[in-house]
């Protein structure tokens, strides 16, 4: 579909790209073709706007802190497994 | 304790897995599918300096591990398992891991891998079939300005949706879809980087991506009518893509 005005690219092709667009995964030359054309299609613009607050959204909605206890797990077994193959070394010496 | 880790014969990558294995992961198997991890480590490094730098580069990492962890496993006490096993797995693996190459991403194809491989089997949970065999034809569908089904200042309202919606939403779309959007845009990984993770191509993680977004939108979109946020329904057959 098309807003029916004319445009160097298509406002379909626009849409086939908006995710690699808002995710910085196209060439510069590409990228700069889309700004173009979302500089004078007001319709493909509140698209790119709408995929673009959809990310943001995820983006602010799930930052969750880890549980210090599971920190303090972590450390130990790490430390308790570190110790372990210090000291099968040491009995091998 | 300052023994070297190249000139003790128990270091070698088999011999210290296995061992690593039997104290704290079982007695389970587990392949190392990250390229750079059968690459041999360039120096020599005690057990304590390795534990250190671990310590310093990777623990850094366990508040974004556990956020995908509990998108993953959608409850606390499992996201603190797969993240536990996840980090004695990757210390397991340290002394091949290549400095310098992308640490994160690393962290998370463990902790994907940990979680397909041992928490879902465990769970006994069915792969979900996100049929992937119909995406190239869902793809090639015509783009409509109107696919979100929402105007100009019903997208504003979206931004007041709480974080428990977003999560909410999350949770409803297949779990393969959720994870290349999770990984895209909580981590901002490349499409590469998740391609790697999640092992599969390019443009499978493209596809997931596009639908997984697809179907967040629709149902954003209806939590914000649900709770006011926006007053007219639009047609359905606007707000479901085709």
């Amino acid at each position: 579909m098309s807003c029916g005005k004319h445009h160097d690219v298509d406002c379909q092709d626009v849409l086939r790209r908006v995710h690699l667009f808002i995710d910085h995964e196209l060439a510069d030359a590409d990228y700069h073709q889309i700004k173009a054309h979302l500089d004078e299609c007001a319709p493909c613009l509140h698209s790119v706007d709408m995929e673009r607050l959809i990310k943001a959204l995820v983006a602010r909605s799930c930052t969750e802190q880890a549980p210090v206890e599971l920190r303090q797990r972590v450390m130990f077994e790490i430390r308790q497994v570190s110790f372990d193959v210090s000291h099968r070394t040491l009995d091998l010496d | 304790m300052l023994t070297t880790v190249a000139a003790a014969p128990l270091f070698t990558a088999g011999r210290q897995e296995s061992r690593i294995s039997s104290s704290i992961l079982g007695c389970r198997p587990w392949p190392l599918p990250w390229d750079v991890m059968t690459q041999p480590p360039e120096t020599a490094e005690t057990v304590e300096d390795r534990t250190a730098r671990f310590e310093r580069d990777a623990l850094v990492y366990i508040d974004q591990l556990y956020s995908a962890a509990m998108r993953m496993t959608r409850n606390p006490h499992d996201a603190e398992d797969l993240v536990q096993e996840t980090y004695a797995k990757a210390f397991a693996a340290f002394h091949q891991f290549k400095e310098g190459t992308n640490l994160k991403a690393w962290l998370y194809r463990i902790l994907t891998n940990a979680y397909i491989n041992s928490y879902r089997k465990k769970q006994r949970q069915p792969i979900q079939d996100s049929s992937e065999q119909i995406e190239d034809w869902q793809l090639a569908r015509a783009e409509t300005h109107t696919s979100s089904g929402l105007k100009s200042a019903e997208v504003q309202a979206l931004e007041r949706l709480p974080d428990s919606d977003v999560k909410a939403a999350l949770q409803q779309i297949p779990e393969d879809f959720r994870l290349a959007v999770y990984l895209a845009d909580v981590e901002g990984f490349a499409y590469k980087e998740i391609a790697e993770i999640m092992e599969t191509p390019v443009g499978t993680v493209m596809s997931r991506l596009h639908r997984g977004r697809g179907q967040l939108r629709t149902l954003l979109a209806d939590y914000a009518r649900e709770r006011g946020l926006v007053r007219d329904r639009v047609a359905p057959e606007e707000v479901t893509s085709p």
